[in-house]
């Protein structure tokens, strides 16, 4: 497929590599992000997030592979890119010297479709304060002010790397709010990564779970809850159980109690399990995201 | 109405349990418009994405048709379509409750007897409920109208 508007997906990643130094941060990593969507990364720290959110924003290069944003190769066409994207970093970089009201001048000098009454929306819904400075605000007041100089020029693409860590649950609510007004607006596109899975929920439709730069999981969250599943066995001898089954995520056996947690669930995984384990009874456990990860989480390292 | 994106329900289940209870309840009658999908996904903090594949979902089981241009209305029939959903719902979570029975190993008439005494039970407190729910929902309903 070559570069174009004509393309489904606003963000495009294929073979994707990255290494620092002898590590492999990023490993042929390939992901569609279409249009209108919210996409949220999950991970461990370290498993390669901010790298791949930093190369989407050609902030950094890729080692492999090849990478499309909005129809734009992130490195060569950087500058034209980063006009159409709203992009909210780890760490913050706006200058603490500034006044709230001079960050904002100072930022909507780079943009040609910065949206002043958007803008002032904004600074009321998030109750900023434009004469103080930004070294006297709040954690949550920068990151407010961090998102309205992403979102003022109404970017087709919005990217945010953990947003929320570190925030009061009200400041989150706050920040979702802002973000969900305006995307409801405007159709926009949303990558994000977060450890917060209940934030993950309400902002994505598809979450890629990343492990050791790999990406392991990619589908609709609602699809993930839907088939993974842990069964709660009881084994009849006590012994341990015969070889675990296809799609096994984690495993443990406590007396005579048999956890496992399963992908791609169907009657078939238990008719299976009985077939080749005596059990006494099976139970079908529906699991929360955040089990879910954590069982996928589980699993690598009992396997690493 | 809230959603909980700690349960394993999908929340796009969640919302279309909720107003499925709600045109069931009778809070959203036939030929009356369920809220903008801006205006819900909001108030609930979800993308809106998610309330459309609800209001979808609810558009497939009868409950309601969209108008283009319009917004989503409740059919004519969305009530009655409601309550027998609801009845399947109310199953559902029986068979749950029945599972955990037979896991722990009780006898089916001591579940059976369980079952008698939580809807005596309900009956009972029915009052309460609506003193509860009157106290809950009023702050919003006056926002409404």
């Amino acid at each position: 497929m070559t570069t174009g508007e004509s393309s489904e997906s606003t963000v495009e990643l294929a073979g994707v590599t990255k290494h620092f130094g002898k590590q492999t941060a990023v490993a042929d990593l390939s992901l569609q992000i279409p249009k209108g969507t919210g996409f949220g990364f999950i991970g461990p720290n370290g498993a390669g997030k901010t790298t791949t959110i930093k190369m989407i924003m050609g902030l950094l290069q890729s080692d492999a592979g090849r990478i499309v944003a909005l129809g734009l190769d992130p490195i060569a066409d950087g500058l034209a890119l980063k006009q159409r994207v709203g992009y909210v970093p780890e760490q913050q970089v706006i200058h603490r010297w500034m006044r709230v009201r001079e960050a904002i001048r100072f930022c909507r000098l780079f943009y040609a479709t910065w949206d002043d009454k958007l803008c002032a929306d904004l600074l009321g819904q998030f109750d900023l304060d434009p004469d103080k400075k930004v070294k006297q605000l709040s954690k949550g007041m920068v990151v407010k002010l961090s998102l309205l100089l992403a979102m003022s020029h109404e970017p087709e693409l919005l990217v945010l790397d953990e947003p929320m860590a570190g925030l009061d649950p009200v400041v989150r609510e706050e920040l979702l709010d802002g973000i969900l007004q305006t995307i409801c607006d405007r159709e926009q596109t949303v990558v994000f990564s977060s450890h917060t899975l209940s934030d993950v929920q309400r902002l994505a439709d598809a979450i890629g779970i990343i492990n050791e730069g790999q990406l392991r999981v990619h589908c609709a969250v609602d699809d993930l809850l839907r088939r993974t599943k842990r069964i709660r066995a009881v084994l009849s001898d006590g012994s341990a159980p015969e070889r675990p089954p296809e799609g096994m995520i984690w495993q443990r056996v406590r007396d005579r109690e048999w956890l496992l947690t399963v992908e791609d669930f169907s009657d078939e995984t238990v008719a299976g399990l009985r077939a080749t384990n005596a059990l006494e009874r099976v139970e079908v456990i529906d699991l929360g995201l955040e089990d879910i990860f954590k069982d996928y989480v589980r699993g690598w390292r009992a396997s690493a | 109405m809230s959603v909980d994106p700690n349960l394993h329900v999908p929340i796009y289940e969640q919302i279309v349990e909720h107003i499925r209870g709600s045109v069931a309840a009778g809070v959203h009658r036939p030929g009356e418009a369920l809220p903008s999908i801006r205006a819900l996904a909001v108030e609930l903090l979800v993308n809106p994405n998610t309330v459309q594949r609800a209001y979808q979902e609810l558009e497939r089981q009868g409950l309601v048709k969209t108008r283009k241009g319009r917004g989503v209305f409740v059919t004519e029939d969305g009530d009655a379509s409601a309550q027998s959903r609801s009845a399947a719902a109310v199953q559902a979570r029986f068979t749950d409750g029945i599972q955990v029975g037979k896991t722990a190993r009780l006898p089916d008439d001591r579940i059976e007897s369980i079952f008698r005494n939580a809807m005596a039970a309900a009956d009972g407190s029915e009052q309460t409920d609506r003193a509860d729910a009157r106290g809950d929902t009023s702050p919003e309903a006056r926002d409404e109208s």
